[in-house]
């Protein structure tokens, strides 16, 4: 019995969100229960996450798992390396607040207690497809896992009980399908060269085939990166982000920011970096575009958040920023650079899900979204803002905070390749992402009270804010372990 | 010039997947009506989908079913049919949620242009803070 969850642990961790997707409607109006199930799948999610990880360091489950036993040409595969271990990691640990956030807590967000069930489906549908992305060895199920997490975050945008939440929600829907379209596009002009789905053997064929038709693999690389770009928000392609995520009801948009945009990011790698390799990318230039992409994108970016008077607007273009690090980091093709990105995607998640929950708190709490109007809140809600602070100072780098050690990783990457121009942007961007997010550190602190009436949410919301926070310091001062999970999934992106 | 000619005569689904494609985006990039945003997206779809299929097939290839006494015969590739199956499956499912979009959006604003909606929004947000 338990050497088959062991060697089916891959397959389960990606079933267990779906099934329990298509039997929490089944207990319809009974919302309690629905939420202890939502908390078991989300603490049975960590626990298998966690062996993963356990066993892909300790080498003690095979690399490849083939669906129903069929082997590679035939059949398709999940890869069980360090990275999808490193993903399924950062989704179970964001995931499981998140959870704990919603308990109780959703109703007035999404129009009365009835429609819950449905936000909780559409999450734990994202979950499933988060899961794939980090797991699957094959390009048309990326393309697939790809659609299903679209469909469930445009649904969670418009779920929120808001006049504007329609319109955001369909900017997303169209701009993203417009990706979709290009990613199929791209992943088709793969397949025609290669002959083949699967990410091993299409890597194989493209690394032999590559120079006689150099044009389709530009071709089909520019098409994967423009589509994914929209859906990760790589900076000029981040249009439909602020609204849908500043608009999204406060547990999905941490979601979305933390988790759903890095899901899209994983898929873009392991093309990238699986399927064409870092030989490729260089020879065809990619990497310089991925490169200018993410310094303008943290520098405009954060310039933009800095203008943002509405907290959760601030928030939004703070994430088109990060991703701007993930997109340097990534270009830099190095291992150190490349873990920095692992490490400093894993920190952006929870910090980004800690902020995101935190300000929603504040607003649900004051009804104020300005930030201007939050003045003395930290007297008021004491737990949320600090939180709030913790969640900032790690986003902005300061040492024994998480965001400290993924730009650490990220700066020696940029120094190893010699690249000073980005290792300047790296600090920049932390000194722009100060000048964003410390004012409101400031007004909830040190300017006297406008607010009358705000308490700290209830004791579930208390809960997911710290074990967040928690985690923040954690990464910040014993990184060890995340670390090398995150150098192993560099590794093995790396070395195919 | 004439060899190029001749390569595209020869394949010719290539180059009408590539038309619907760019008709597609463009028509999703520059009107403003929201059904035909939609519709843009939906021939962008249908032009990737005829190069998937386009891809698949051989001249003169038959149906993929196995006959035992002719040994000879081409087929064409049914994985790339399949796959496109998939595809029309996600494509359906999409417009069906985009076309439920438009009515909650048709409910709120009394129109499906997107200008007039951009226009209106600074209103409704009041109106509803009220």
């Amino acid at each position: 019995m338990a050497g088959v969850i062991t060697v089916n642990l891959p397959v389960f961790l990606i079933i267990l969100p779906l099934v329990a997707a298509f039997i929490l409607p089944t207990i319809g109006r009974r919302q309690r229960l629905q939420e202890n199930l939502l908390l078991v799948v989300g603490s049975l999610g960590i626990l298998g996450a966690g062996y993963l990880a356990y066993l892909v360091m300790d080498g003690g489950i095979s690399s490849v798992y083939q669906m129903g036993g069929w082997p590679a040409p035939w059949g398709i595969e999940l890869q069980v390396d360090g990275l999808a271990a490193f993903f399924l990691l950062v989704i179970t640990f964001v995931l499981f607040p998140v959870f704990l956030f919603s308990r109780g807590n959703l109703a007035e967000e999404v129009g009365g207690r009835e429609k819950t069930a449905r936000f909780y489906v559409l999450i734990l549908l994202l979950g499933g497809a988060l899961a794939g992305m980090a797991l699957t060895n094959d390009l048309f199920n990326v393309y697939v896992l790809v659609e299903v997490a679209t469909i469930s975050c445009v649904g969670l945008v418009s779920s929120r009980n808001h006049p504007l939440s329609a319109e955001a929600a369909f900017r997303y829907l169209i701009l993203a399908t417009f990706g979709s379209a290009l990613i199929l596009g791209g992943i088709g002009f793969i397949y025609i060269i290669t002959g083949h789905l699967n990410m091993g053997f299409a890597a194989q064929e493209l690394a032999q085939v590559w120079q006689y038709r150099p044009h389709v693999v530009w071709m089909a690389l520019i098409f994967l990166l423009t589509g994914f770009g929209i859906k990760a928000a790589l900076f000029p392609l981040h249009l439909w982000l602020p609204d849908a995520h500043s608009i999204a009801p406060t547990p999905a948009s941490a979601l979305l920011s933390g988790l759903a945009v890095k899901g899209y990011l994983i898929c873009l790698f392991k093309f990238f970096y699986r399927v064409a390799g870092p030989f490729l990318l260089q020879e065809l230039a990619i990497d310089k575009i991925m490169k200018w992409a993410g310094l303008l994108g943290i520098v405009l970016a954060s310039l933009m958040a800095i203008r943002q008077d509405e907290l959760k607007r601030r928030l939004a273009f703070s994430t088109v920023a990060q991703i701007g690090y993930l997109f340097l980091g990534a270009s830099l093709l190095n291992t150190r650079g490349l873990a920095g990105t692992f490490f400093y995607l894993a920190s952006h998640a929870v910090i980004k899900a800690a902020l995101f929950l935190s300000a929603g708190t504040m607003l649900a709490a004051t009804g104020k979204e300005k930030v201007s109007q939050l003045a003395g809140i930290g007297r008021k809600m004491p737990v949320t803002t600090a939180v709030f602070t913790i969640a900032s100072l790690g986003l902005v780098g300061v040492p024994l905070f998480s965001g400290f050690v993924g730009k650490w990783y990220l700066l020696l990457g940029a120094l190893d390749g010699g690249d000073f121009l980005s290792a300047l942007v790296i600090i920049g961007g932390s000194v722009l992402c100060a000048a964003y997010l410390f004012p409101v550190v400031r007004l909830a602190y040190f300017e006297p009270a406008e607010i009358e009436e705000a308490e700290d949410p209830g004791i579930p919301q208390k809960i997911a804010l710290v074990f967040l926070a928690v985690l923040v310091v954690l990464l910040g001062v014993m990184p060890g372990t995340v670390l090398d999970l995150a150098g192993r999934a560099a590794l093995d992106l790396l070395t195919p | 010039m004439r060899i190029l000619l001749e390569k595209l005569l020869i394949n010719y689904p290539f180059f009408f997947a590539i038309i619907l494609f760019v008709m597609g985006a463009f028509t999703v990039l520059t009107r403003s009506n929201l059904f035909k945003k939609l519709i843009g997206i939906n021939i962008m779809e249908g032009g990737i989908f005829l190069f998937f299929v386009a891809a698949g097939n051989i001249k003169g290839g038959a149906v993929p079913i196995l006959v035992e006494n002719n040994p000879g015969m081409t087929y064409i590739n049914p994985l790339t049919s399949a796959l496109m199956l998939t595809g029309i499956v996600v494509s359906v499912s999409v417009t069906a949620f985009a076309l439920a979009l438009i009515i909650r959006l048709y409910k709120i604003y009394g129109t499906v242009d997107a200008r007039r909606i951009a226009e209106m929004r600074k209103e409704v947000k009041e109106r509803w803070q009220e």
